[in-house]
């Protein structure tokens, strides 16, 4: 039996015990009539019923699920002959994938008949283990149903008990996301640790070349390999930082003109049109900066007397990618402004003070923790923002400060050096994680930054 | 004084959704009852209308403020006496479809004129609201709003001054001295009030409109507004829209009735809650409807 089609059973057998449960409450106070003498309502009861039939198999479905494959398999290397035991880790994964494979019938029965045999084994013990699931879960289903059905009595304090489940349901939800993102942080702190038993820490966190072929043989030329994250770094945050200076003031700006002054037929139109820019993918941004913009700000500077500006320039991105963020600006300080109460506002006119000094001394400081919110996710997208950086600004690793040359970031270095085929030895794939970990903490830092910033200042005007 | 103490400031709708089947009086109107007009006016209005849309809100009103007078407006909920003193500083501006017809004078000119400077009318006309609504600032920082957008003031010492004369006029130094620097929404509801009258005291205004400015407040708070609106009359002109007619008899000392947009009868205080002439101010006042 299927893993889906015991959930479903378990379900059938909840909202019997439901039913059941509900019922039951009924009859031992003596009909609809008489309800009044229960703890909770009926419905309490069945859903308390409900409950204890479908936690406990469910759990241990879930439990067996996850568990199941690595028992059967380390049943199976203690079955195997001594001879395999002795093997290093890679082969006897290599043995494992072949008994696997002659189990499945993708590959034929071999020689050895040490392997057929466990293959038989595999084969036995995953029907058994799916014999006990079955039996199990069922079972378990069903004696919790009955003690749901047993504790129903109308004594029992079935709503606050409900409540609990339900309150401890949500708990375990909201949890997930936590659960996830220490998930996330250990699987590329792992792949980072070994990267940095390869490179030092301090040259990864300080180095100032980034150039990261490795030679493979030692009569390779040009692939001395070099690990400073410092241009990547660099590149990101001026990149992200041009974009910031294009969006901010005209997303401030649009935002203040939309709440403000447009006449609700202009806002109607314009707002979505502006809301629009957000939903273009980055890949047609991407076109856009390298085939519109990185050539106009070339012409441009070299029209104005520059020297040696290339179309490819962390200007050219950076402008794109502010008009791709001027969306998260606008709309959500629109929306925040427009939350400014209008008292606020008609106590400033009321003192005489112009509109635009009533933006800017009132309606503003109140917004301003939904503003700086706004900005944070503006810049969260800018620094996470790859593609078009990869056509705008180019993969080359420079160090500079000057945003006509062309830059790389450290998403567009992860995105390259993970495209392809990989060796998950070698400090050029890892080096991926050691950046994304990096990033990570930069934008967390960031965040920690701009939220103690909001508090700040939230704190003042509340 | 004529008040019964059935009163209650609730409002009654019936007063406003049949009008004409409880009071046939007002199809035969013929003008507003008793002194609308006095000879040294700081404020006049002349036959004004005002229009919200194609609704009449404010119907041929017309009626003078005099200097250093206070003139409450009283009149059940939706009878424009709110519309009417907004209209004193054109506070219905932000308003689009509203629309204004008619003369209003401040000291003999039209407020409504073309080239009208809006905001030099509303440093001379200040405005107190129905909900205290300081700004999110310090309370130093409300209070110096005002002058520090009219650059009344060009040195920190002197608007220092200006703070605390505009708070003690307030009667409210004393109690928030030593917190100039907090946030003003920490402060109680009536502490509030009088922060938003000096804030509106601190531009020196001639004229001061209060849009019925103790609704939000418990009754001791209230009786502190009133002492202070009473002392601030002896420097300023001051227009009051209450609800409460205890209220405007106590502040007073002319009163305005309204009914559905029109003036019935102006008079003074004691006169109007006394011998009210006109039968739907005595209605009024006697709590037979309202």
């Amino acid at each position: 039996m299927q893993t889906s089609t015991l959930l479903l059973v378990i379900a059938v057998l909840a909202v019997l015990a439901y039913g059941l449960g509900r019922q039951r409450s009924i009859q031992l106070v003596g009909g609809p009539s008489q309800i009044k003498h229960l703890h909770s309502l009926p419905n309490y009861y069945g859903l308390m019923a409900a409950a204890w039939a479908i936690l406990p198999g469910f759990i241990l479905l879930a439990v067996w699920v996850f568990l199941e494959e690595r028992i059967i398999i380390q049943g199976l290397m203690n079955s195997l002959p001594d001879s395999y035991g002795q093997l290093g880790s890679p082969q006897m994964n290599l043995t494992l994938a072949k008994i696997q494979n002659i189990s499945s019938g993708s590959l034929s029965a071999s020689a050895d008949p040490q392997l057929t045999a466990a293959a038989e084994l595999l084969q036995q013990l995953r029907d058994r283990s799916q014999l006990f699931k079955v039996i199990l879960t069922i079972g378990t289903t069903l004696v919790g149903a009955l003690i749901g059905w047993v504790m129903t009595r109308p004594a029992l304090r079935a709503r606050p008990q409900f409540e609990f489940v339900l309150k401890s349901l949500l708990l375990l939800c909201s949890t997930i996301a936590i659960f996830t993102t220490v998930g996330i942080i250990l699987s590329v702190l792992f792949e980072s640790i070994r990267f940095f038993q390869a490179i030092p820490f301090f040259d990864f966190v300080f180095g100032l070349q980034w150039s990261p072929q490795i030679a493979i043989r030692a009569d390779q030329v040009g692939s001395s390999g070099a690990f400073g994250a410092i241009p990547l770094f660099v590149g990101t945050l001026m990149i992200a930082a041009i974009a910031l200076i294009v969006a901010v003031p005209i997303g401030l700006m649009s935002a203040v003109y939309l709440a403000e002054y447009a006449k609700p037929r202009v806002r109607n139109i314009i707002k979505p049109l502006l809301e629009v820019l957000a939903g273009i993918p980055t890949v047609v941004y991407g076109f856009f900066a390298a085939l519109t913009m990185g050539p106009l700000v070339r012409d441009f500077f070299q029209g104005i007397g520059f020297d040696g500006v290339s179309a490819e320039s962390a200007l050219a991105a950076g402008l794109v990618m502010g008009i791709m963020i001027i969306p998260f600006v606008s709309s959500l300080s629109d929306d925040v402004i427009n939350a400014v109460p209008n008292s606020l506002r008609d106590g400033s006119y009321g003192l005489g003070a112009t509109r635009s000094e009533t933006i800017r001394q009132v309606v503003f400081p109140a917004a301003l923790p939904g503003i700086m919110g706004g900005i944070l996710l503006a810049a969260s997208r800018a620094i996470g923002e790859t593609m078009i950086v990869v056509m705008a600004a180019g993969l080359a690793a420079n160090l500079t400060a000057n945003p006509l040359e062309a830059v790389t970031t450290v998403t567009v270095q992860i995105a390259t050096l993970l495209v392809g085929d990989q060796e998950f030895d070698s400090p050029k794939t890892l080096s991926a994680f050691a950046l994304g970990l990096m990033l990570f903490f930069t934008t967390l830092l960031l965040n920690i930054v701009a939220m103690a910033i909001v508090k700040r200042f939230r704190e003042q005007y509340d | 004084m004529t008040l019964s103490n059935q009163y209650t400031e609730s409002m009654d709708d019936n007063a406003i959704s049949k009008p004409e089947s409880r009071h046939p009086v007002l199809e035969n109107w013929d003008g507003t009852v008793g002194q609308a007009l006095v000879e040294e006016p700081r404020m006049s209005a002349r036959s004004v209308d005002v229009f919200y849309g194609d609704t009449q809100a404010i119907d041929n009103v017309s009626l003078d403020i005099g200097k250093n007078e206070v003139l409450a407006m009283i009149g059940p909920s939706g009878c424009g006496k709110s519309t009417f003193l907004r209209t004193l500083n054109r506070m219905n501006d932000s308003i689009d479809i509203c629309r204004v017809e008619g003369d209003i004078l401040l000291d003999g000119e039209d407020i409504y004129k073309k080239h009208m400077d809006v905001v030099a009318l509303r440093a001379k006309v200040g405005m107190v609201f129905q909900k205290p609504n300081p700004f999110p600032k310090s309370i130093y920082d409300n209070v110096a709003y005002g002058p520090r957008i009219h650059g009344l003031v060009s040195r920190r010492t002197e608007l220092d001054e200006v703070v605390e004369t505009a708070l003690r006029k307030a009667g409210l130094w004393d109690e928030i001295k030593d917190r100039l620097d907090k946030p003003a929404t920490g402060l109680s509801g009536g502490q509030q009030q009088r922060l938003c009258i000096a804030r509106t005291i601190a531009i020196s205004p001639e004229v001061i409109l209060m849009d019925e400015p103790c609704s939000a407040l418990d009754p001791i708070a209230t009786a502190r507004i009133e002492e202070l609106i009473a002392e601030l009359s002896q420097n300023y002109t001051i227009a009051i829209v209450t609800h409460s007619m205890q209220q405007a008899a106590r502040v007073s000392q002319r009163t305005a009735y309204f009914h559905l947009g029109k003036l019935i009868e102006v008079g003074e205080t004691d006169h109007i809650f006394t011998s009210p002439s006109h039968k739907l101010t005595e209605d009024y006042i006697t709590g037979r409807f309202g």
